[in-house]
């Protein structure tokens, strides 16, 4: 099943009067279960790609499908309760509320979704204990090292059991070694749910666990490598 | 993470509720990040909303006491004059005055109403010490304490009886023309106050032990001020003293003669051609009582005195004419303000109804016709005194603002992550009016408890500053002499807690809608 479909995808910034590019023609497409990272150097257009296809900026032309739908017909408050159901983010600085426990920032997602709070609960402490941070939901996150907001983070993301996650440079703020772990804890939790992972980079640890790689360079696909 | 029993609604166009509960939470622990702004920011709110409780409270506490006491010492519910006289009432113009109106009076008491019937003119009073222009009000004193009660707080003496030259004398006016009993005397005013008055060695006596020596009253003050030889020489009237021994005293003074004064006015009297003759009178007369009312109108250059000694030709040939007639419900209690029974409408319609309708010229006119001194005095204190209390809000308030600001400003990373996982731009709205109605809700409920507080002794006790009153002369818009007393007013306590409350809520939609504009990308990248 096709999660994200983008045809022939533009972006241009206006600052100052002036047309700056950022994406000139992109056409992807990811199936479900797929794990994959846009590659490519500062400026190539790859955290915009992954805005687009978060429904969090507008495109200058084109079109995305996410599971079918055509989100350029989807209202501002549609494109809200779009992500908010079916994608996941985790952000390069991991972006918690500093105010909420790891168990609250976790059942957060899910509290926007109506869920029952104690089932919201329940699902939270799951998901905590699935990234290794069992026992440790009463904290807050300035208690917390990089690697274990990060690992919160990515509950979060999960929780709610999106079609999409999307990951900018999730491991930049990191050492290598928590970097990989929290790699191979998104690989596994890929296989295990099947969930489709689309994370930017330009790190060649990071690229290694990809398999499927996209590269990109000023604004179009350079090359694509599948493994 | 199993997807079983999650309750995950996937539907776009069917979007699920909000959980509140959590969107609470986020406020409330927001509002801890910064505690000491938070705090000062609902001190600044509890401060607000206590200072206008309490002056609200003051104001309505005036204004009740100030109603009632015009109705209860001044004027009752209303008056029956003529169109004319009520015209030109400022002048007190007697030659606009009526006659037939005892069939209204007795109509009036037969329907369960008071009614007084009052010729009001002016004068002179000449006293041995000197003389003071002065309102008198011919009364009839049976009917007239029907109506009011001003006669239930005479200084000293009593009130004038019918058929006699007697006055009752308003506290202030009694001072100056030296009439009530002297309160402060030299030695040498001393000795000649007992060589008029006392007929025997005991009632000299008797005076002298009424005051005591200067030097004793200093020395319970201070012991170190070094006394005065003019002061030495002062007596002040014990304060002690027992009703029974002013009274003695009182009667003492009258019997000297001391009281005795002679009336100097001009009766106006409009010819059937309507042209006014004015014809001079002169009256002698006893002050035999003072009167001190918790209406300052009652106390100061007003006079009371019998109306019917005024009608014959030593009075001021008035043939049975009045200017006014007073009119209150029987029995009315003094703290009743007048009910819908004694609105103008309805004394009419009880004259109509006994077929005693009111003759062409005669109007009845409400009570509040005649307090327009006070209801400016009033106004201008409630607009003032809101008005101030409106700029303290709108500061507090400001202070409100300021803080969302600061704090939507320091969360635009935070906003723009709500926002990427799915919250609307009007749930995040809500949630920051959460935030800030939180703070005027505690600055509300604080100062909510404040204010009451405040108010506790101000209802209870007062204020008392007659002294000031006195020297203001005891009429500045307000009738209350003596007491600043406050009211409750539930409505406002609760209404401005409320408002504190919404009005904070408000004041973080701005700056959240300013942050709201801030594309997500752009928000997210906010360091």
């Amino acid at each position: 099943m096709t999660v994200v479909e983008a045809q022939n995808l533009v972006k241009d910034y206006s600052t100052n009067g002036l047309t700056v590019p950022a994406l000139r023609g992109i056409s992807l497409s990811f199936e479900r279960g797929e794990f994959a990272a846009i590659v490519g150097p500062s400026g190539s257009g790859k955290s915009t790609f992954l805005h687009l296809v978060g429904c969090l900026d507008v495109l200058t032309s084109g079109e995305i499908r996410i599971e079918g739908t055509d989100i350029s017909t989807l209202s501002q408050k549609e494109l809200a309760f779009l992500r908010r159901q079916k994608i996941g983010f985790i952000f390069q600085a991991y972006n918690l509320i500093p105010v909420l426990t790891a168990l609250e920032n976790v059942s957060f997602p899910l509290t926007l979704l109506g869920v029952d709070r104690k089932e919201a609960k329940r699902m939270a402490e799951v998901a905590l204990a699935t990234v290794g941070l069992e026992g440790m939901g009463n904290r807050k996150p300035k208690e917390m090292s990089g690697g274990q907001q990060q690992r919160v983070a990515i509950a979060r993301a999960l929780v709610k059991q999106p079609s999409l996650v999307l990951a900018d440079e999730p491991t930049a703020n990191l050492d290598s070694k928590t970097g990989s772990e929290i790699l191979e804890l998104m690989l596994s939790l890929n296989r295990t749910h099947g969930t489709t992972f689309l994370f930017s980079t330009h790190d060649k640890m990071v690229m290694e666990y990809a398999r499927r790689l996209v590269y990109l360079r000023d604004g179009i696909v350079e090359g694509e490598e599948r493994r | 993470m199993r997807r079983k029993g999650s309750g995950i609604h996937k539907n776009v166009d069917n979007p699920p509720s909000l959980g509140y509960r959590e969107i609470l939470i986020v406020a409330f622990r927001n509002l801890s990040r910064h505690r000491v702004k938070t705090v000062t920011t609902t001190l600044g709110v509890a401060v607000s909303v206590a200072l206008y409780i309490f002056m609200d409270a003051w104001l309505l506490g005036m204004n009740l006491d100030s109603k009632r006491n015009i109705v209860s010492y001044e004027i009752g519910a209303a008056k029956i004059q003529t169109q004319a006289y009520f015209e030109k009432k400022d002048d007190l113009p007697m030659y606009e005055s009526f006659t037939d109106w005892k069939p209204l009076v007795e109509v009036l008491e037969k329907a369960g109403y008071a009614a007084a019937p009052r010729m009001v003119f002016t004068g002179t009073l000449y006293a041995r010490s000197g003389s003071a222009p002065i309102v008198f009000h011919g009364v009839d004193p049976e009917k007239e304490s029907r109506v009011l009660r001003y006669r239930n707080y005479m200084e000293v003496g009593r009130f004038p009886d019918k058929g006699t030259y007697e006055i009752a004398l308003g506290l202030l006016a009694a001072e100056k023309l030296k009439l009530d009993i002297p309160r402060r005397i030299t030695e040498e005013e001393l000795l000649r106050l007992i060589e008029d008055t006392a007929r025997t060695p005991e009632e000299g006596a008797f005076i002298r032990r009424l005051y005591e020596n200067s030097d004793n009253r200093q020395k319970d003050l201070t012991r170190d001020r070094a006394p005065l030889s003019q002061e030495k020489l002062s007596y002040f009237l014990r304060k002690d003293l027992p009703r029974s021994d002013l009274d003695r005293y009182w009667e003492l003074l009258l019997s000297s003669g001391r009281n005795d004064v002679r009336i100097s006015t001009v009766i106006d009297i409009k010819e059937e051609t309507g042209k006014i003759r004015h014809v001079y009178q002169v009256m002698e007369a006893k002050v035999v009582g003072i009167v001190n009312s918790p209406n300052p109108k009652t106390n100061g250059n007003v006079a009371f005195m019998p109306l019917d000694v005024l009608s014959g030709e030593e009075g001021l040939l008035l043939e049975d004419r009045v200017t006014e007639i007073l009119v209150r419900a029987a029995g009315a209690k003094d703290s009743d303000l007048p009910g819908p029974e004694e609105t103008p409408e309805a004394i009419e319609g009880v004259l109509n109804r006994a077929g005693v309708p009111l003759p062409s010229p005669l109007r009845v006119y409400g009570w509040q016709e005649y307090v327009k001194d006070y209801i400016v005095a009033a106004r201008g204190d409630n607009i003032t005194t809101r008005v101030m209390i409106l700029l303290l809000f709108i500061l507090s308030f400001l202070g409100i603002a300021n803080t969302m600001l600061m704090a939507i400003l320091e969360r635009t990373k935070e906003i723009g992550m709500m926002r990427a996982l799915g919250m609307t731009d009007g749930e995040l709205i809500l949630s920051f009016m959460i935030e800030a109605g939180m703070i005027g809700l505690m600055g509300g409920v604080a100062g909510m408890i404040l204010g009451s507080l405040a108010n506790i002794p101000m209802v209870n006790h007062g204020i008392d500053y007659s002294t000031m009153a006195r020297e203001l002369s005891g009429d500045f818009g307000y009738r209350i002499t003596a007491l600043f007393r406050s009211a409750w007013n539930p409505g406002t306590i609760i209404g401005s807690g409320i408002v504190a409350t919404l009005v904070s809520a408000l004041l973080s939609i701005p700056p959240t809608l300013r942050a709201l504009r801030i594309p997500v990308t752009e928000s997210l990248r906010f360091e």
